[in-house]
């Protein structure tokens, strides 16, 4: 009877595991051979090439090629036909008909700031190359004179923060850390956020994420990230921290709470405990590895250039303080206490 | 008994220490809202709270080079004002520290007599010498720093970096608002309260006429008090 029963819970495995490997498997054998020609510049030419390696990691490659060019054939390219491209709304019509009601819409269309190709979630992009995507149709020049109108040290957010971080809005936001490597001595400065193949070598061949991660269990915890900070080897590279969403929704307005700095400065250390590593792969697009809940307020060494005034304050420093500033009463409280004990020792005096 | 008076603070210096006064009670309470925004709305808004910072800042930064120009380059004072000498660090600092923690609850005299050229006695020479050399251009530099991260960004990884540099502002802003505490609080110990404050904010200083029989009243260039009779001044009054 047992026997019977582990018979048939292995075959409605079996039967499972079909069912959803067979589709996968048959997408990526379509994906290959449209990738066959296609990911060859010179087979295809510069516009029509794809790179395989991005490609096939996005949400696009698992639909698979035929879902948006239905209208291929087995004869294709040599029936002569153009094929068929869908259009984004019918899969992304929520966020469509958000984008079309924002001031965005008209001037700019999907393919404007996105490749389908290349397409890839908001957590698996660096807010660097977010910000490159802006900076297409606004100077940069531009964007500094108008946020420096109101915005205290303009220049600071606009290079430390993606612009969506303040410009869409998102049901949570996190800190990432980003390694950014020295291209330039100590006096022309230079950090540029570093390639997964700079990190190849500065790893020595071990993954890239134990540079940080040096017991590669897949979480950098404080102590991590003080060793990446103090080791000699890592000279050149340092942590940088950007507060990043979710989630971006495609209104593209300032957000009314960006405003007044609320939002990220005065909500205090609690709304700053989660953070990522945020690490390059070799197709372009970032892994994250979760790191230890509260690192980021560390004090000194955990990241030592991420802080934002009001909301990563450390406890241990508030605590050094109150010592300080309870020195400076002891005068005031130990010896004004005596003065008053004693004050008919100085009125005998001046009668 | 009747009273003389002294001028014994110039105007540029009571300039100076208003605006500085002014400028670092401005700095410590919108540091608090700073740092403790989630707790502290003091200012209307966050952003309110740094701009008054900044320009707090600003004008302590300016007071304090009307300071250093005045007796650096005006009155050329500025050592001999401010530098403890051989004999404040061997026996003053121990007679002043006496007087304070001791013989004043006796009531017995302040060792020192402030005069125009020895203003400071030996504790507050060291103290000032720690402040105003130390302390204000360290607070001060390091928040010209954090307000100019970008431009100055790698002046600031060379120290170390951005928390680094929070952490040295930090710091030195509650030795300099602790200072402050003792400082306000050390200002009330003359005969009255205002005694000592009153100069300040009026340039004279009035004093019984037995305590200092050489003075010239009104005159703002008074002779050294090394040449006058400091006897009376260290002695108890009441044995």
């Amino acid at each position: 009877m047992k026997t019977e029963i582990v018979h048939k819970i292995m075959i409605l495995g079996l039967q499972i595991s079909l069912y959803t490997l067979i589709p996968l498997l048959a997408v990526a054998t379509e994906n290959s051979a449209c990738l066959e020609c296609h990911g060859d510049a010179a087979a295809v030419g510069e516009s029509l090439v794809i790179e395989a390696l991005s490609f096939d990691n996005t949400a696009h490659g698992e639909l698979g090629c035929h879902i948006c060019h239905a209208s291929i054939s087995d004869g294709h390219p040599d029936d002569g036909l153009t094929p068929s491209r869908t259009s984004c709304v019918e899969c992304h019509d929520p966020i469509s008909q958000e984008y079309a009601a924002s001031l965005h819409a008209g001037k700019a269309s999907c393919s404007d700031c996105h490749t389908p190709h290349r397409a890839l979630g908001p957590t698996a992009v660096s807010g660097h190359d977010m910000n490159r995507q802006c900076l297409t149709c606004h100077d940069h020049a531009d964007m500094l004179d108008k946020h420096g109108e109101w915005l205290p040290q303009a220049d600071l957010h606009v290079s430390m923060l993606p612009c969506i971080t303040c410009h869409s809005s998102s049901d949570q936001y996190v800190i990432s850390l980003y390694i950014i490597k020295r291209h330039g001595n100590m006096l022309s400065g230079g950090y540029e956020l570093a390639s997964f193949d700079e990190l190849s070598v500065q790893s020595n061949g071990r993954p890239i994420e134990q540079l940080v991660d040096r017991n590669a269990d897949g979480y950098v915890s404080l102590a991590e990230l003080r060793m990446f900070n103090l080791d000699p080897e890592n000279k050149q590279l340092r942590l940088q921290g950007m507060i990043t969403p979710e989630g971006v929704s495609h209104n593209f307005r300032t957000q009314d709470d960006r405003w007044d700095c609320s939002f990220c400065h005065a909500s205090g250390p609690a709304a700053r405990q989660v953070s990522f590593l945020s690490l390059a792969e070799p197709d372009g697009s970032y892994k994250r590895v979760p790191v230890e809940k509260g690192a980021v307020l560390d004090a000194l060494y955990g990241t030592p250039d991420f802080y934002m005034v009001g909301s990563t304050r450390s406890t241990a420093l508030n605590y050094v303080g109150l010592v300080i500033l309870a020195g400076g009463l002891v005068m005031p409280i130990g010896h004004g206490t005596l003065r008053i004990l004693t004050r008919k020792n100085r009125t005998k005096e001046e009668e | 008994m009747s009273k003389i008076k002294i001028y014994l603070q110039p105007t540029p210096i009571r300039i100076w220490h208003w605006l500085n006064a002014f400028g670092i009670i401005t700095l410590c309470i919108t540091g608090v809202q700073i740092r403790f925004p989630d707790h502290l709305h003091l200012f209307a808004s966050y952003k309110s709270a740094i701009l008054l910072h900044n320009v707090a800042g600003l004008v302590v930064a300016f007071s304090f080079s009307l300071w250093f120009i005045y007796y650096a380059v005006v009155s050329r004072t500025l050592l001999k004002t401010y530098m403890p000498s051989r004999d404040d660090l061997e026996h003053g600092l121990a007679r002043q520290a006496k007087f304070y923690l001791l013989t004043y609850f006796l009531g017995w005299k302040n060792p020192h007599h402030a005069t125009p050229d020895n203003k400071f006695n030996p504790m507050q020479k060291s103290a000032y010498l720690a402040i105003m050399f130390i302390l204000v251009p360290l607070v001060s530099l390091s928040g010209l720093l954090l307000t100019n991260v970008s431009p100055m960004r790698d002046l600031v990884l060379m120290i170390g970096g951005l928390k680094i540099l929070v952490a040295i502002h930090f710091l030195l802003a509650c030795c300099l608002c602790a200072f402050l505490f003792t400082h306000v609080y050390l200002a009330t110990l003359g005969k009255t309260p205002l005694e000592h404050i009153k100069p300040m904010w009026t340039g004279w200083e009035e004093e019984d006429s037995t305590e200092q029989p050489h003075h010239v009243t009104g005159s703002s260039r008074l002779p050294s008090v090394a040449a006058m009779p400091r006897t009376g001044m260290t002695t108890r009054r009441r044995p």
